[in-house]
């Protein structure tokens, strides 16, 4: 897995590649609480290049999300997921936690 | 049927993802179907690295795959602390998101993506989980 960081105007772009399991997702939630505690709080996750996510994957971004909505500050949207990496957010029920557009334009264009 | 071992840690996880979907694609799954045997059997792996070891690097996994009528049985086998699937709770799929406990998503997961789960403790020295897939199941 890898991930690269854009800053935009009013958000952060985050693209990652590869898989997201329990080997890769300590990786992004460092690299989520780093943002967060730069004072980035809009954040755009790339998935168009993950092939993969483990429910520990989904945690991450659950638990960032969550902590953003308690401090009323700031979204995680994420842009580009594939069908079948969707459906494990949907199986755990967590879809409904985020916001998803089909591209990275359309998304950082929410901020 | 094949069989591999591999060390109980998180790194290894791409590599047995690797030889399950390519087991997967031999016994001819659709790729819906693929990717929910990988989530189960890299599900199944993490629990047992977390769970039964109690760490990274403590202990090996081993699975064997074979193709039996219309479907997959994977086999996965470790030699680590046995713990009753029945006592992880199951996901509260009802509590609103913002606070809903997450414990226990990854058997969740393992439950609604196969067809069959067993969980074997009876043995004194290993414990075995029999994963069952059929196709268009």
């Amino acid at each position: 897995m890898e991930f690269v960081i854009t800053e935009h105007t009013h958000c952060d772009l985050i693209s990652i590649a590869g898989r997201i399991d329990s080997y890769s997702a300590p990786k992004i939630n460092q690299a989520l609480k780093s943002l967060f505690n730069d004072g980035h709080h809009n954040l755009v996750v790339d998935m168009r290049d993950v092939a993969y996510i483990s429910s520990s994957g989904i945690l991450v971004f659950v638990n960032a999300q969550r902590q953003l909505k308690r401090q009323n500050h700031g979204e995680i949207v994420f842009a580009g997921i594939s069908d079948l990496v969707y459906s494990a957010f949907e199986l755990a029920g967590f879809h409904q936690l985020f916001e998803f557009f089909d591209d990275t334009i359309s998304a950082v264009g929410k901020f | 049927m094949t069989k591999k071992t591999f060390a109980g840690n998180y790194r290894n996880l791409e590599e047995i993802s690797t030889y399950i979907i390519n087991q997967a694609e031999q016994a001819g799954f659709s790729s819906k179907e693929i990717y929910a045997i990988q989530t189960a059997v890299d599900e199944a792996c993490a629990n047992i690295i977390d769970h039964a070891y109690g760490g990274e690097d403590l202990g090996e996994i081993e699975i064997e795959v074979k193709k039996i009528k219309n479907g997959i049985r994977i086999i996965l086998e470790d030699e680590g602390r046995a713990f009753d699937p029945d006592e992880v709770p199951t996901p509260d799929l009802e509590s609103p998101l913002e606070n809903r406990r997450e414990r226990g998503l990854g058997i969740f997961f393992i439950r609604q993506l196969m067809d069959k789960v067993i969980f074997d403790f009876s043995n004194a020295h290993k414990n075995t989980l029999t994963l069952i897939k059929y196709k268009g199941g």
